[in-house]
């Protein structure tokens, strides 16, 4: 029996909290449950950012996911 | 009244063509804040250093692309370019537009944004450059909801697919490219706007080997219009070239005086697979031969066609330089039937095939076609799940060596040690 949804994005939030980089790239939560298809990781992902609780950051050619709380916005502090 | 004095930038309105220095010195005019991109782009060149950071965390809400952040590093000296986002739009399938919808997409984009476009840009979007963050979202509900245009992709996304002009104008086009990028725009709606995979993914659809996407070049996924059978040739049309009556290459060369018309320098010598002779005043094709390169049909357009059974090839992979330099895309599957009768159904079981290889195994940063690089055009192969045929092979081999499947080998590779040992002292 694999993890629940819930669980799964539980753990994303965990590995995003205790990284020593601030943002993450979607491949970077696969491991959060390696038996979860890399789709369904990358739906969930995004589940999290329609839920406020991780934002993307992107540089124009990639995207990255992070805390809200690690991240910086440009037009405050300037930027990861 | 110039803002900033822009010496160097001025040198690029000398010359005979085109400035796009003017068109910004135009543009700021009529909104000021324009005065600022040529202040910062003057301090660029004098500093020989970007003054641009690149990247953020704008965008519209429920999208995570189409919106690139932009801000200045010196926005206290050019607070008119302080933030400069630049946002995507999906462009109209073959960039069809009429003068009301441009009309009003720079109607919006005055009001919103600084006016300045770029179209398009390399992936095909319009590409409207400068707006504040607190623009965006207003930007964004007039787009979608007074002109019904959307955003497009960016970042990790499948970025905005892009085609060909197709069967709405081509003669030549072996499938319908306009209806294929539209089903796949809107069946792919959340890869498009929510980031998807290691790095970007390009779709483009051509409708024939002319490839005037530049799908082969440009694009992850690229469908190439080709067909099944054999060249349609209208031999009354080839005596009509032949004898000089009606112009080569549709007249486009007619601008000089190229000497007369020769079908076998011009045809027969170019071919690059050598099948085309004449027997007699008739021109005659080994189709088995023939890669439908279409040269032959590009110079005598009104004695020769596409055969009539049109489909697709499948390349994939090609990407511009970053790591190896450029890379062309690689033929995967040389014919495909494409059908909107089943929702193009082969093409989608394709795509998600290469996608799910690819999610996994593709590594941060990684485009497709690098990763097929990586591990091996014959892995690739077997996920793909078909059998290597000669189109596959880029050159003979010079590995000497030969890797064997267990599968391939006759009584596997199971074994007694002991019995070898009786024959083979260690």
């Amino acid at each position: 029996m694999g993890m629940s949804d819930d669980e799964i994005k539980a753990a994303m939030i965990e590995k995003a909290t205790k990284s020593p980089k601030p943002a993450l790239y979607v491949k970077d939560f696969y491991k959060c449950d390696a038996e979860t298809k890399p789709r369904k990781i990358k739906n969930l992902a995004n589940e999290l950012v329609k839920e406020g609780k991780m934002m993307f950051w992107s540089s124009g050619s990639t995207t990255m996911y992070a805390l809200p709380d690690r991240i910086k916005d440009e037009e405050g502090e300037g930027g990861i | 009244m110039a803002k900033h004095d822009t010496p160097l930038l001025d040198e690029l309105e000398k010359g005979p063509w085109p400035s796009f220095v003017t068109d910004i010195k135009r543009q700021a005019e009529k909104n000021p804040d324009c005065w600022d991109i040529l202040g910062i782009l003057e301090l660029s060149f004098r500093d020989k250093i970007t003054h641009w950071k690149h990247g953020g965390i704008v965008g519209v809400f429920g999208y995570g692309g189409g919106i690139v952040g932009r801000y200045a590093d010196v926005p206290k000296e050019y607070p008119g370019v302080e933030h400069f986002h630049t946002v995507r739009v999906n462009q109209p399938a073959s960039k069809y537009y009429s003068t009301e919808n441009l009309r009003h997409l720079m109607e919006l984009w005055d009001k919103h944004g600084s006016g300045m476009t770029n179209m398009h840009g390399s992936t095909g979007d319009i590409i409207l450059l400068g707006c504040r963050t607190e623009a965006l979202e207003p930007f964004f509900w007039d787009l979608t909801h007074e002109l019904g245009q959307d955003l497009g992709g960016s970042g990790s996304n499948l970025r905005t697919p892009a085609n060909c002009l197709g069967e709405s104008r081509c003669e030549w086009s072996c499938y319908d490219t306009e209806e294929l990028c539209h089903h796949l725009t809107m069946h792919y709606q959340d890869e498009i706007h929510r980031p998807a995979f290691p790095y970007k993914f390009k779709f483009k659809f051509s409708g024939c080997a002319n490839d005037c996407v530049a799908a082969i070049a440009r694009s992850d996924f690229a469908v190439i219009g080709t067909w099944k059978d054999d060249i349609r040739i209208d031999q009354a049309a080839v005596k009509e070239y032949v004898a000089g009556n009606i112009p080569a290459n549709g007249g486009a060369h007619s601008g000089r005086d190229w000497g007369s018309f020769s079908i076998k320098k011009e045809v027969i010598d170019l071919c690059p697979t050598n099948c085309m002779w004449m027997e007699g005043d008739e021109l005659k094709i080994d189709d088995t031969e023939c890669t439908r390169c279409m040269h032959c049909i590009n110079v005598m357009p009104r004695a020769l066609r596409p055969g009539a059974q049109g489909g697709a090839s499948i390349l994939i992979g090609a990407k511009a330089p970053i790591l190896d330099g450029a890379q062309f895309a690689t033929l995967i599957f040389p014919f495909i039937e494409i059908s909107a009768e089943n929702e193009f159904e082969n093409v989608i079981e394709i795509i998600e095939n290469v996608w799910d290889w690819w999610m996994e195994v593709g590594k941060n940063r990684e485009r497709v076609g690098e990763t097929m690089q990586r591990v091996g055009l014959p892995t690739f192969i077997k996920v793909m799940g078909i059998d290597p045929i000669p189109q596959h092979v880029k050159e003979p081999r010079s590995n000497p060596y030969v890797f064997w499947e267990e599968e391939e080998v006759e009584g596997g590779f199971d074994r007694s040690v002991e019995e070898f040992r009786k024959r083979h002292a260690a």
